[in-house]
Protein backbone atom coordinates (compact mmCIF):
# COMPACT_ATOMS: atom_id res chain seq x y z
CA UNK A 1 0.00 0.00 0.00
CA UNK A 2 2.81 2.11 0.70
CA UNK A 3 4.77 1.43 -2.05
CA UNK A 4 1.67 2.63 -4.23
CA UNK A 5 1.17 5.48 -3.08
CA UNK A 6 5.50 6.33 -3.68
CA UNK A 7 4.97 4.99 -7.25
CA UNK A 8 2.05 7.61 -7.76
CA UNK A 9 3.75 10.46 -6.14
CA UNK A 10 6.13 10.15 -8.68
CA UNK A 11 4.34 9.71 -11.27
CA UNK A 12 2.29 13.22 -10.17
CA UNK A 13 5.82 14.81 -9.41
CA UNK A 14 7.08 13.64 -13.24
CA UNK A 15 4.01 14.96 -15.23
CA UNK A 16 4.27 18.56 -13.12
CA UNK A 17 7.61 18.24 -14.11
CA UNK A 18 7.48 17.86 -17.50
CA UNK A 19 4.30 20.18 -18.01
CA UNK A 20 6.55 23.26 -16.37
CA UNK A 21 9.76 22.81 -17.72
CA UNK A 22 8.44 22.04 -21.73
CA UNK A 23 9.81 24.85 -23.81
CA UNK A 24 7.35 26.89 -26.04
CA UNK A 25 6.93 25.67 -29.37
CA UNK A 26 7.62 29.59 -31.31
CA UNK A 27 9.85 31.22 -28.92
CA UNK A 28 12.60 31.61 -31.13
CA UNK A 29 12.55 34.80 -33.09
CA UNK A 30 13.66 35.43 -36.68
CA UNK A 31 15.81 37.89 -37.60
CA UNK A 32 14.05 39.24 -39.69
CA UNK A 33 11.09 40.37 -37.50
CA UNK A 34 13.74 41.94 -35.34
CA UNK A 35 14.53 44.35 -37.78
CA UNK A 36 11.58 45.01 -38.75
CA UNK A 37 9.96 45.38 -34.79
CA UNK A 38 13.09 47.73 -34.94
CA UNK A 39 12.47 49.81 -37.79
CA UNK A 40 8.85 50.20 -36.39
CA UNK A 41 10.22 51.90 -32.77
CA UNK A 42 12.61 53.71 -34.43
CA UNK A 43 9.81 54.91 -36.56
CA UNK A 44 7.70 55.81 -33.66
CA UNK A 45 10.11 57.83 -31.84
CA UNK A 46 10.48 59.86 -34.48
CA UNK A 47 7.00 60.67 -34.60
CA UNK A 48 7.65 61.42 -30.63
CA UNK A 49 9.98 64.07 -31.16
CA UNK A 50 7.84 65.66 -34.17
CA UNK A 51 4.72 66.08 -31.52
CA UNK A 52 6.99 67.45 -29.10
CA UNK A 53 8.27 69.66 -31.21
CA UNK A 54 4.35 70.49 -32.68
CA UNK A 55 3.93 70.92 -28.93
CA UNK A 56 6.41 73.31 -28.18
CA UNK A 57 5.02 75.63 -30.86
CA UNK A 58 1.69 75.33 -29.88
CA UNK A 59 2.89 76.27 -25.96
CA UNK A 60 4.81 78.93 -27.80
CA UNK A 61 1.10 80.60 -29.78
CA UNK A 62 -0.62 79.84 -26.42
CA UNK A 63 1.86 82.39 -24.62
CA UNK A 64 1.72 84.74 -27.20
CA UNK A 65 -2.23 84.67 -27.28
CA UNK A 66 -2.31 84.99 -23.20
CA UNK A 67 -0.22 88.04 -23.92
CA UNK A 68 -2.51 89.74 -26.37
CA UNK A 69 -5.21 88.66 -23.88
CA UNK A 70 -3.42 90.71 -21.10
CA UNK A 71 -2.78 93.61 -22.96
CA UNK A 72 -6.67 93.63 -24.13
CA UNK A 73 -7.64 93.39 -20.85
CA UNK A 74 -5.88 96.26 -19.99
CA UNK A 75 -6.73 98.77 -22.52
CA UNK A 76 -10.78 97.49 -21.67
CA UNK A 77 -9.60 98.54 -18.01
CA UNK A 78 -8.35 101.59 -19.16
CA UNK A 79 -11.49 102.62 -21.13
CA UNK A 80 -13.69 101.82 -18.49
CA UNK A 81 -11.82 103.77 -16.33
CA UNK A 82 -11.94 106.77 -18.00
CA UNK A 83 -15.73 106.63 -18.94
CA UNK A 84 -16.45 106.55 -15.00
CA UNK A 85 -13.63 109.27 -14.98
CA UNK A 86 -15.70 111.48 -17.68
CA UNK A 87 -19.08 110.79 -16.12
CA UNK A 88 -17.99 112.28 -12.96
CA UNK A 89 -16.82 115.87 -14.39
CA UNK A 90 -19.26 117.96 -14.81
CA UNK A 91 -19.79 119.48 -18.31
CA UNK A 92 -19.98 123.43 -18.15
CA UNK A 93 -22.73 123.77 -20.49
CA UNK A 94 -25.65 121.24 -20.48
CA UNK A 95 -25.45 118.72 -22.78
CA UNK A 96 -28.35 118.18 -25.60
CA UNK A 97 -30.82 115.75 -24.61
CA UNK A 98 -31.46 113.50 -27.72
CA UNK A 99 -35.32 112.71 -26.67
CA UNK A 100 -35.93 116.87 -25.99
CA UNK A 101 -35.55 118.63 -29.48
CA UNK A 102 -37.91 120.54 -31.07
CA UNK A 103 -38.88 118.02 -33.71
CA UNK A 104 -39.43 114.93 -30.37
CA UNK A 105 -41.66 117.54 -28.68
CA UNK A 106 -43.73 118.78 -31.57
CA UNK A 107 -46.83 116.80 -32.22
CA UNK A 108 -49.41 116.96 -34.62
CA UNK A 109 -53.17 115.14 -33.78
CA UNK A 110 -56.53 115.88 -34.62
CA UNK A 111 -59.51 114.26 -37.82
CA UNK A 112 -60.23 115.03 -40.57
CA UNK A 113 -63.68 114.41 -41.88
CA UNK A 114 -65.57 114.20 -45.34
CA UNK A 115 -69.78 114.84 -44.89
CA UNK A 116 -72.54 113.57 -47.61
CA UNK A 117 -75.82 115.02 -46.70
CA UNK A 118 -79.50 115.16 -47.74
CA UNK A 119 -81.79 117.94 -46.35
CA UNK A 120 -85.24 117.62 -46.30
CA UNK A 121 -86.06 120.30 -49.68
CA UNK A 122 -82.37 120.40 -50.92
CA UNK A 123 -80.32 118.37 -53.05
CA UNK A 124 -77.98 115.52 -51.76
CA UNK A 125 -74.49 115.95 -52.31
CA UNK A 126 -70.92 115.97 -50.58
CA UNK A 127 -71.31 118.71 -48.37
CA UNK A 128 -67.92 119.38 -46.11
CA UNK A 129 -64.44 118.44 -45.52
CA UNK A 130 -62.76 119.10 -42.83
CA UNK A 131 -59.50 119.21 -41.54
CA UNK A 132 -59.17 119.45 -37.79
CA UNK A 133 -55.54 119.84 -36.86
CA UNK A 134 -54.14 120.32 -32.70
CA UNK A 135 -50.51 121.30 -32.89
CA UNK A 136 -49.40 120.15 -29.70
CA UNK A 137 -45.88 121.72 -28.35
CA UNK A 138 -44.34 120.94 -25.56
CA UNK A 139 -41.55 123.09 -24.13
CA UNK A 140 -40.38 121.03 -21.15
CA UNK A 141 -42.29 118.84 -18.43
CA UNK A 142 -44.60 121.59 -17.33
CA UNK A 143 -45.26 123.63 -20.09
CA UNK A 144 -47.23 122.64 -23.57
CA UNK A 145 -48.55 125.05 -26.21
CA UNK A 146 -51.77 123.66 -27.97
CA UNK A 147 -53.57 125.31 -30.83
CA UNK A 148 -56.57 123.60 -32.78
CA UNK A 149 -57.68 124.74 -36.16
CA UNK A 150 -60.61 124.13 -38.56
CA UNK A 151 -60.69 123.91 -42.25
CA UNK A 152 -63.31 123.49 -43.84
CA UNK A 153 -63.90 123.60 -47.62
CA UNK A 154 -68.22 123.93 -48.08
CA UNK A 155 -70.35 124.70 -50.61
CA UNK A 156 -70.26 128.69 -51.67
CA UNK A 157 -73.75 128.48 -52.76
CA UNK A 158 -77.12 129.79 -50.74
CA UNK A 159 -80.45 128.69 -51.98
CA UNK A 160 -80.73 126.83 -55.58
CA UNK A 161 -80.36 129.45 -57.66
CA UNK A 162 -77.78 132.03 -55.99
CA UNK A 163 -74.64 131.08 -57.16
CA UNK A 164 -72.45 128.05 -56.58
CA UNK A 165 -68.20 127.48 -56.20
CA UNK A 166 -67.20 126.53 -52.61
CA UNK A 167 -65.16 128.71 -50.59
CA UNK A 168 -62.75 127.53 -47.56
CA UNK A 169 -63.00 128.42 -44.07
CA UNK A 170 -59.92 128.62 -41.52
CA UNK A 171 -60.33 129.22 -37.78
CA UNK A 172 -58.76 128.52 -34.78
CA UNK A 173 -60.97 126.27 -32.35
CA UNK A 174 -58.59 126.82 -29.80
CA UNK A 175 -54.98 128.37 -29.03
CA UNK A 176 -54.03 128.35 -25.24
CA UNK A 177 -50.72 128.06 -23.20
CA UNK A 178 -51.04 124.92 -20.40
CA UNK A 179 -48.11 125.29 -17.46
CA UNK A 180 -48.39 122.74 -15.04
CA UNK A 181 -48.05 124.29 -11.91
CA UNK A 182 -47.92 121.35 -9.66
CA UNK A 183 -50.17 118.10 -9.09
CA UNK A 184 -53.22 119.40 -8.79
CA UNK A 185 -53.26 123.03 -10.13
CA UNK A 186 -52.81 123.65 -14.14
CA UNK A 187 -52.42 127.15 -15.24
CA UNK A 188 -54.51 127.75 -18.36
CA UNK A 189 -54.40 130.94 -20.77
CA UNK A 190 -55.27 131.92 -23.91
CA UNK A 191 -58.20 131.33 -26.48
CA UNK A 192 -59.48 128.36 -24.38
CA UNK A 193 -62.45 125.56 -24.81
CA UNK A 194 -64.32 126.30 -21.88
CA UNK A 195 -65.67 123.59 -19.68
CA UNK A 196 -69.47 124.09 -19.93
CA UNK A 197 -70.61 120.51 -19.70
CA UNK A 198 -68.07 118.54 -21.52
CA UNK A 199 -69.10 118.41 -25.44
CA UNK A 200 -66.68 121.77 -25.72
CA UNK A 201 -63.86 119.77 -25.21
CA UNK A 202 -64.73 116.39 -26.16
CA UNK A 203 -66.78 116.89 -28.83
CA UNK A 204 -64.26 116.61 -31.88
CA UNK A 205 -65.50 114.95 -35.11
CA UNK A 206 -63.41 112.11 -33.86
CA UNK A 207 -64.45 112.31 -30.87
CA UNK A 208 -68.47 112.72 -31.40
CA UNK A 209 -70.50 109.42 -32.68
CA UNK A 210 -73.32 111.25 -34.61
CA UNK A 211 -71.99 113.79 -36.91
CA UNK A 212 -73.31 116.94 -36.11
CA UNK A 213 -73.22 118.70 -32.51
CA UNK A 214 -76.52 119.07 -30.27
CA UNK A 215 -78.14 122.09 -30.45
CA UNK A 216 -77.70 123.17 -27.00
CA UNK A 217 -74.02 123.15 -27.87
CA UNK A 218 -73.99 125.02 -31.08
CA UNK A 219 -76.22 127.80 -30.25
CA UNK A 220 -76.45 127.62 -26.78
CA UNK A 221 -73.27 127.70 -24.89
CA UNK A 222 -69.90 129.72 -26.14
CA UNK A 223 -67.28 127.08 -27.10
CA UNK A 224 -64.45 128.83 -26.49
CA UNK A 225 -63.09 132.08 -24.91
CA UNK A 226 -59.77 134.47 -23.93
CA UNK A 227 -58.97 134.04 -20.87
CA UNK A 228 -57.10 132.38 -18.13
CA UNK A 229 -58.44 129.16 -16.19
CA UNK A 230 -57.26 127.17 -13.17
CA UNK A 231 -58.20 123.40 -13.05
CA UNK A 232 -57.36 120.49 -11.69
CA UNK A 233 -58.25 117.13 -10.25
CA UNK A 234 -57.73 115.55 -6.53
CA UNK A 235 -57.61 112.00 -7.16
CA UNK A 236 -60.35 110.06 -4.30
CA UNK A 237 -58.90 106.54 -2.92
CA UNK A 238 -56.43 104.13 -5.09
CA UNK A 239 -59.73 103.05 -7.15
CA UNK A 240 -59.26 106.12 -10.35
CA UNK A 241 -61.77 108.13 -8.50
CA UNK A 242 -61.56 111.78 -8.81
CA UNK A 243 -62.74 115.18 -8.38
CA UNK A 244 -62.37 117.79 -10.99
CA UNK A 245 -62.53 121.10 -10.77
CA UNK A 246 -62.28 124.07 -13.20
CA UNK A 247 -62.42 127.82 -13.03
CA UNK A 248 -62.00 130.55 -15.07
CA UNK A 249 -62.34 134.19 -15.78
CA UNK A 250 -62.92 134.53 -19.67
CA UNK A 251 -64.22 138.02 -21.82
CA UNK A 252 -67.37 136.37 -22.33
CA UNK A 253 -69.85 136.83 -24.83
CA UNK A 254 -71.05 140.49 -26.74
CA UNK A 255 -72.95 142.18 -28.40
CA UNK A 256 -73.06 142.03 -32.10
CA UNK A 257 -74.11 145.96 -32.90
CA UNK A 258 -73.25 146.77 -28.94
CA UNK A 259 -76.49 147.45 -28.05
CA UNK A 260 -78.73 145.44 -24.79
CA UNK A 261 -81.78 145.06 -27.31
CA UNK A 262 -82.40 141.55 -28.05
CA UNK A 263 -82.71 141.36 -31.56
CA UNK A 264 -80.67 143.31 -34.29
CA UNK A 265 -82.10 145.77 -36.54
CA UNK A 266 -81.74 142.54 -39.64
CA UNK A 267 -84.00 140.53 -37.42
CA UNK A 268 -81.16 138.56 -36.17
CA UNK A 269 -80.47 137.73 -32.77
CA UNK A 270 -77.79 140.54 -30.88
CA UNK A 271 -76.09 137.92 -28.84
CA UNK A 272 -72.95 136.98 -29.51
CA UNK A 273 -71.57 133.90 -27.58
CA UNK A 274 -68.03 133.65 -29.35
CA UNK A 275 -67.33 137.22 -30.71
CA UNK A 276 -66.02 139.34 -28.04
CA UNK A 277 -62.45 138.46 -28.69
CA UNK A 278 -60.78 141.59 -27.02
CA UNK A 279 -59.58 143.03 -30.67
CA UNK A 280 -61.80 145.91 -32.18
CA UNK A 281 -61.94 146.41 -35.82
CA UNK A 282 -60.09 149.91 -35.42
CA UNK A 283 -56.77 147.66 -34.18
CA UNK A 284 -57.20 148.63 -30.65
CA UNK A 285 -57.59 145.90 -27.76
CA UNK A 286 -59.88 145.73 -25.07
CA UNK A 287 -62.77 144.05 -24.00
CA UNK A 288 -66.34 145.18 -25.54
CA UNK A 289 -67.69 145.36 -21.93
CA UNK A 290 -66.10 146.98 -18.80
CA UNK A 291 -66.11 143.12 -16.82
CA UNK A 292 -65.20 139.89 -18.00
CA UNK A 293 -67.39 136.63 -17.17
CA UNK A 294 -66.58 134.22 -14.69
CA UNK A 295 -66.89 130.39 -14.69
CA UNK A 296 -66.31 127.28 -13.57
CA UNK A 297 -66.87 123.48 -13.53
CA UNK A 298 -66.85 120.53 -10.44
CA UNK A 299 -67.21 117.21 -11.73
CA UNK A 300 -67.11 113.79 -9.92
CA UNK A 301 -65.61 110.36 -11.86
CA UNK A 302 -66.32 107.34 -10.01
CA UNK A 303 -65.11 104.07 -11.93
CA UNK A 304 -66.41 101.31 -10.06
CA UNK A 305 -65.34 98.43 -11.81
CA UNK A 306 -63.19 98.53 -15.50
CA UNK A 307 -65.33 99.93 -18.09
CA UNK A 308 -68.17 100.91 -15.63
CA UNK A 309 -67.76 104.16 -14.95
CA UNK A 310 -70.04 107.10 -13.84
CA UNK A 311 -69.51 110.96 -14.62
CA UNK A 312 -71.36 113.74 -13.03
CA UNK A 313 -70.71 117.53 -13.80
CA UNK A 314 -71.91 120.87 -12.84
CA UNK A 315 -71.06 124.37 -14.64
CA UNK A 316 -71.68 127.72 -15.52
CA UNK A 317 -70.62 131.17 -16.53
CA UNK A 318 -72.15 134.93 -16.03
CA UNK A 319 -71.02 137.86 -17.56
CA UNK A 320 -72.06 141.13 -18.89
CA UNK A 321 -73.09 140.87 -22.93
CA UNK A 322 -73.94 144.29 -24.10
CA UNK A 323 -71.15 146.95 -24.21
CA UNK A 324 -72.78 149.42 -21.68
CA UNK A 325 -72.34 146.20 -18.73
CA UNK A 326 -76.46 146.77 -18.21
CA UNK A 327 -77.22 143.08 -18.73
CA UNK A 328 -75.62 139.63 -17.56
CA UNK A 329 -75.66 136.85 -19.83
CA UNK A 330 -75.75 133.65 -17.43
CA UNK A 331 -75.52 129.83 -17.88
CA UNK A 332 -75.71 126.53 -16.05
CA UNK A 333 -75.24 122.94 -17.02
CA UNK A 334 -75.76 120.00 -15.57
CA UNK A 335 -73.50 117.09 -17.69
CA UNK A 336 -73.34 113.37 -16.88
CA UNK A 337 -71.95 110.01 -18.82
CA UNK A 338 -72.21 106.19 -17.79
CA UNK A 339 -70.45 103.57 -19.05
CA UNK A 340 -71.83 100.34 -18.45
CA UNK A 341 -69.46 97.63 -20.00
CA UNK A 342 -67.24 97.95 -22.47
CA UNK A 343 -70.40 98.00 -24.77
CA UNK A 344 -73.11 100.77 -23.44
CA UNK A 345 -72.38 104.52 -22.95
CA UNK A 346 -75.09 106.81 -21.94
CA UNK A 347 -74.28 110.51 -21.81
CA UNK A 348 -75.86 113.76 -22.33
CA UNK A 349 -76.41 117.76 -21.30
CA UNK A 350 -78.91 120.05 -20.06
CA UNK A 351 -78.40 123.70 -20.17
CA UNK A 352 -80.33 126.74 -19.00
CA UNK A 353 -79.19 130.19 -20.16
CA UNK A 354 -81.04 133.50 -19.78
CA UNK A 355 -79.41 137.20 -20.47
CA UNK A 356 -81.36 140.59 -19.50
CA UNK A 357 -82.08 142.78 -22.34
CA UNK A 358 -83.16 146.64 -23.20
CA UNK A 359 -86.70 145.90 -24.88
CA UNK A 360 -87.45 142.28 -24.17
CA UNK A 361 -87.12 141.93 -20.99
CA UNK A 362 -85.49 138.37 -19.87
CA UNK A 363 -84.59 135.83 -22.61
CA UNK A 364 -83.98 132.60 -21.32
CA UNK A 365 -82.92 129.94 -24.03
CA UNK A 366 -82.35 126.59 -22.81
CA UNK A 367 -81.88 122.89 -24.23
CA UNK A 368 -81.26 119.03 -23.30
CA UNK A 369 -79.54 116.30 -24.91
CA UNK A 370 -78.98 112.86 -24.15
CA UNK A 371 -77.09 110.20 -26.47
CA UNK A 372 -77.19 106.23 -26.23
CA UNK A 373 -74.63 104.16 -28.13
CA UNK A 374 -74.32 100.13 -28.12
CA UNK A 375 -71.28 98.24 -29.48
CA UNK A 376 -73.13 94.77 -31.27
CA UNK A 377 -69.59 93.12 -29.67
CA UNK A 378 -71.55 92.87 -26.99
CA UNK A 379 -74.18 90.34 -28.60
CA UNK A 380 -71.27 87.46 -28.89
CA UNK A 381 -72.37 87.26 -32.40
CA UNK A 382 -68.65 86.26 -33.94
CA UNK A 383 -69.41 88.37 -36.35
CA UNK A 384 -66.75 90.85 -37.89
CA UNK A 385 -68.82 92.91 -39.39
CA UNK A 386 -71.42 93.33 -37.28
CA UNK A 387 -68.79 93.21 -34.10
CA UNK A 388 -67.95 96.58 -35.48
CA UNK A 389 -71.17 98.27 -34.92
CA UNK A 390 -72.17 100.56 -32.47
CA UNK A 391 -75.89 101.78 -32.86
CA UNK A 392 -76.28 105.38 -31.94
CA UNK A 393 -79.62 107.34 -30.89
CA UNK A 394 -79.71 110.55 -29.55
CA UNK A 395 -82.62 112.86 -28.80
CA UNK A 396 -82.04 117.38 -28.08
CA UNK A 397 -84.22 119.63 -28.11
CA UNK A 398 -83.21 124.00 -28.23
CA UNK A 399 -85.83 126.89 -27.09
CA UNK A 400 -83.96 129.97 -28.20
CA UNK A 401 -85.84 132.28 -26.16
CA UNK A 402 -86.86 134.06 -29.21
CA UNK A 403 -89.88 132.04 -30.18
CA UNK A 404 -88.04 129.21 -32.10
CA UNK A 405 -88.79 125.35 -30.53
CA UNK A 406 -86.80 122.67 -32.30
CA UNK A 407 -87.19 118.69 -31.23
CA UNK A 408 -84.58 116.60 -32.82
CA UNK A 409 -84.57 112.68 -32.82
CA UNK A 410 -81.99 110.81 -33.96
CA UNK A 411 -81.03 107.32 -35.11
CA UNK A 412 -77.75 106.40 -36.28
CA UNK A 413 -74.71 103.99 -36.46
CA UNK A 414 -71.02 103.97 -36.44
CA UNK A 415 -68.82 101.42 -38.28
CA UNK A 416 -65.12 101.22 -36.80
CA UNK A 417 -62.61 100.27 -39.88
CA UNK A 418 -60.00 100.60 -37.09
CA UNK A 419 -59.58 102.01 -33.56
CA UNK A 420 -58.91 105.38 -35.90
CA UNK A 421 -61.07 105.24 -39.07
CA UNK A 422 -64.92 105.23 -38.70
CA UNK A 423 -67.53 105.64 -40.44
CA UNK A 424 -70.81 107.10 -39.71
CA UNK A 425 -74.65 107.56 -40.73
CA UNK A 426 -77.41 108.86 -38.73
CA UNK A 427 -81.28 109.86 -39.73
CA UNK A 428 -82.39 112.98 -37.93
CA UNK A 429 -86.31 113.83 -37.76
CA UNK A 430 -86.81 117.42 -36.60
CA UNK A 431 -90.03 118.83 -35.39
CA UNK A 432 -89.16 122.69 -35.06
CA UNK A 433 -91.35 125.87 -35.45
CA UNK A 434 -90.53 129.79 -35.02
CA UNK A 435 -88.73 131.73 -36.67
CA UNK A 436 -85.55 129.89 -37.23
CA UNK A 437 -87.12 126.76 -37.69
CA UNK A 438 -85.05 123.83 -39.27
CA UNK A 439 -86.02 121.60 -41.77
CA UNK A 440 -87.96 118.51 -41.45
CA UNK A 441 -85.59 115.48 -41.26
CA UNK A 442 -82.01 115.18 -42.23
CA UNK A 443 -79.39 112.61 -43.57
CA UNK A 444 -75.86 112.74 -42.94
CA UNK A 445 -73.43 110.04 -43.95
CA UNK A 446 -69.50 110.99 -42.35
CA UNK A 447 -65.66 109.08 -43.11
CA UNK A 448 -63.97 110.66 -39.76
CA UNK A 449 -60.18 109.63 -38.91
CA UNK A 450 -58.39 110.71 -35.68
CA UNK A 451 -54.69 110.74 -35.66
CA UNK B 1 -94.03 141.76 -4.72
CA UNK B 2 -94.98 140.38 -8.05
CA UNK B 3 -91.38 140.94 -9.37
CA UNK B 4 -90.11 138.65 -6.65
CA UNK B 5 -92.60 136.29 -6.81
CA UNK B 6 -91.65 135.87 -10.78
CA UNK B 7 -88.19 135.52 -10.11
CA UNK B 8 -88.90 132.56 -7.36
CA UNK B 9 -91.50 130.83 -9.94
CA UNK B 10 -88.24 131.33 -12.60
CA UNK B 11 -85.85 129.76 -9.97
CA UNK B 12 -88.02 126.78 -9.22
CA UNK B 13 -88.40 126.08 -12.70
CA UNK B 14 -84.74 126.29 -13.28
CA UNK B 15 -84.24 123.69 -10.60
CA UNK B 16 -87.21 121.66 -11.61
CA UNK B 17 -85.76 121.08 -14.89
CA UNK B 18 -82.30 120.44 -13.59
CA UNK B 19 -84.00 117.46 -11.38
CA UNK B 20 -86.10 116.19 -14.46
CA UNK B 21 -83.15 115.95 -16.72
CA UNK B 22 -81.14 114.45 -13.82
CA UNK B 23 -84.29 111.69 -13.02
CA UNK B 24 -84.22 110.90 -16.96
CA UNK B 25 -80.55 110.28 -17.47
CA UNK B 26 -80.49 108.53 -14.30
CA UNK B 27 -83.74 106.24 -15.29
CA UNK B 28 -82.24 105.44 -18.75
CA UNK B 29 -79.26 104.17 -17.04
CA UNK B 30 -80.60 101.95 -14.93
CA UNK B 31 -82.80 100.49 -18.05
CA UNK B 32 -79.47 100.07 -20.30
CA UNK B 33 -77.87 98.71 -17.09
CA UNK B 34 -80.80 96.22 -16.12
CA UNK B 35 -80.53 94.93 -20.34
CA UNK B 36 -77.26 94.90 -20.61
CA UNK B 37 -76.33 93.05 -17.67
CA UNK B 38 -76.29 89.60 -19.35
CA UNK B 39 -74.46 90.55 -22.36
CA UNK B 40 -71.57 92.27 -20.52
CA UNK B 41 -70.95 90.05 -18.19
CA UNK B 42 -69.90 87.19 -20.60
CA UNK B 43 -68.65 89.62 -23.21
CA UNK B 44 -66.73 91.63 -21.21
CA UNK B 45 -63.15 90.41 -21.93
CA UNK B 46 -61.56 93.60 -21.09
CA UNK B 47 -62.27 93.05 -17.49
CA UNK B 48 -60.46 89.50 -16.23
CA UNK B 49 -60.38 91.31 -13.57
CA UNK B 50 -63.34 92.99 -12.65
CA UNK B 51 -64.95 89.86 -14.08
CA UNK B 52 -62.92 87.59 -11.32
CA UNK B 53 -63.91 89.63 -8.37
CA UNK B 54 -67.80 89.49 -8.95
CA UNK B 55 -68.87 86.31 -6.18
CA UNK B 56 -71.17 84.30 -7.81
CA UNK B 57 -74.30 83.51 -5.76
CA UNK B 58 -74.86 79.91 -6.24
CA UNK B 59 -70.87 79.09 -5.37
CA UNK B 60 -71.12 76.96 -2.07
CA UNK B 61 -67.37 78.70 -1.07
CA UNK B 62 -68.78 82.30 -1.17
CA UNK B 63 -72.17 82.08 0.37
CA UNK B 64 -71.93 78.94 2.73
CA UNK B 65 -68.77 80.27 4.65
CA UNK B 66 -68.01 84.30 4.10
CA UNK B 67 -63.91 84.63 3.67
CA UNK B 68 -63.65 87.64 6.18
CA UNK B 69 -59.90 87.57 5.13
CA UNK B 70 -60.86 88.19 1.14
CA UNK B 71 -63.66 90.89 2.54
CA UNK B 72 -61.46 92.48 4.35
CA UNK B 73 -58.42 92.80 1.51
CA UNK B 74 -57.88 96.63 0.77
CA UNK B 75 -58.56 98.18 -2.30
CA UNK B 76 -54.68 97.60 -4.36
CA UNK B 77 -53.61 100.44 -6.16
CA UNK B 78 -54.96 100.46 -9.76
CA UNK B 79 -52.08 99.70 -12.39
CA UNK B 80 -51.48 102.09 -15.63
CA UNK B 81 -52.86 99.58 -18.00
CA UNK B 82 -56.05 99.47 -15.90
CA UNK B 83 -56.41 103.24 -15.61
CA UNK B 84 -55.51 103.84 -19.73
CA UNK B 85 -58.95 100.80 -20.20
CA UNK B 86 -60.46 103.10 -17.69
CA UNK B 87 -59.76 106.73 -18.89
CA UNK B 88 -59.28 106.64 -22.18
CA UNK B 89 -62.43 104.96 -23.41
CA UNK B 90 -64.68 107.54 -21.98
CA UNK B 91 -64.07 109.27 -25.20
CA UNK B 92 -62.14 107.94 -27.55
CA UNK B 93 -61.06 104.75 -28.93
CA UNK B 94 -57.91 103.26 -27.34
CA UNK B 95 -54.81 103.94 -29.19
CA UNK B 96 -52.12 101.45 -29.55
CA UNK B 97 -49.35 102.03 -27.43
CA UNK B 98 -47.30 100.85 -30.14
CA UNK B 99 -48.41 103.79 -32.25
CA UNK B 100 -46.43 106.80 -30.77
CA UNK B 101 -42.89 106.99 -29.56
CA UNK B 102 -41.34 107.72 -25.61
CA UNK B 103 -41.23 111.59 -26.23
CA UNK B 104 -44.74 111.74 -28.08
CA UNK B 105 -46.33 109.81 -25.76
CA UNK B 106 -45.45 112.65 -22.39
CA UNK B 107 -46.56 115.26 -25.05
CA UNK B 108 -50.05 113.59 -26.10
CA UNK B 109 -50.52 112.88 -21.89
CA UNK B 110 -49.36 116.26 -20.94
CA UNK B 111 -52.36 117.10 -23.55
CA UNK B 112 -54.62 114.48 -22.22
CA UNK B 113 -54.10 115.38 -18.39
CA UNK B 114 -55.09 118.82 -19.06
CA UNK B 115 -58.14 118.11 -21.62
CA UNK B 116 -59.37 115.54 -19.67
CA UNK B 117 -58.46 116.90 -16.16
CA UNK B 118 -56.61 113.36 -14.88
CA UNK B 119 -54.88 113.19 -11.84
CA UNK B 120 -51.56 113.99 -12.28
CA UNK B 121 -50.52 110.42 -10.16
CA UNK B 122 -52.95 108.62 -12.93
CA UNK B 123 -51.58 110.29 -15.41
CA UNK B 124 -47.99 109.70 -14.84
CA UNK B 125 -49.10 105.52 -14.14
CA UNK B 126 -50.66 106.04 -17.69
CA UNK B 127 -47.63 107.56 -19.34
CA UNK B 128 -45.24 104.83 -17.73
CA UNK B 129 -48.10 101.87 -19.35
CA UNK B 130 -47.54 103.41 -22.55
CA UNK B 131 -44.07 103.85 -22.73
CA UNK B 132 -43.09 100.64 -21.34
CA UNK B 133 -45.53 99.02 -23.78
CA UNK B 134 -44.36 101.29 -26.75
CA UNK B 135 -40.53 99.58 -26.55
CA UNK B 136 -39.22 102.93 -25.45
CA UNK B 137 -38.12 103.74 -28.87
Amino acid sequence: MKIRSVIWGIVAAGCTLTIAFSPPASAAVSDEDFNALKKLVTEQGQKIDQLEKTNALDQQQIQQLQQQLGQTQTVATNAAQKVETLSQIQPTYPLPNPTAGATHNFMVVGDAEVQFGKTAGQHSGFALADFAPIFLFRANDNVLFEAGFDTTLQNAGGPPGTGGGANTSFSMSFGQLDYLLNDYVTVIAGDMLLPLGTYNERGAGWLNKIPDAPLLDDQLIPGSGIGAQLRGAVPVGEGGQSLTYAVYGANGPGSVDGTGNALQASGAPNLDLGGNVGILGDGTQQNLHSNPSGGGRIGWFYPWKLHHDIELGISGQSGEWDDAGNHLWSAAVLDAAVHLGPYVEIKGEYANTWYGTDDSGTIHPHGVWVQAGYKLAGLNLNLPLVNDVELVGRYDNLNDGLGTKTDRYTGGFVYYLNNTLWFEGDYEYLSSHGPAGLPPNDFILQLSYGF
Amino acid sequence: MKANRNHTEKLFSVVRRFLTAGAGVTTIAGVVYMASCHTSAAGDTNAPVAAASIPKATDPKTTAKPDKKVEAQPKRELSGAELYAIHCNRCHAERYPAEFTDGQWKTLMTHMRVRANLPAKQARLILDYLQDESGHY
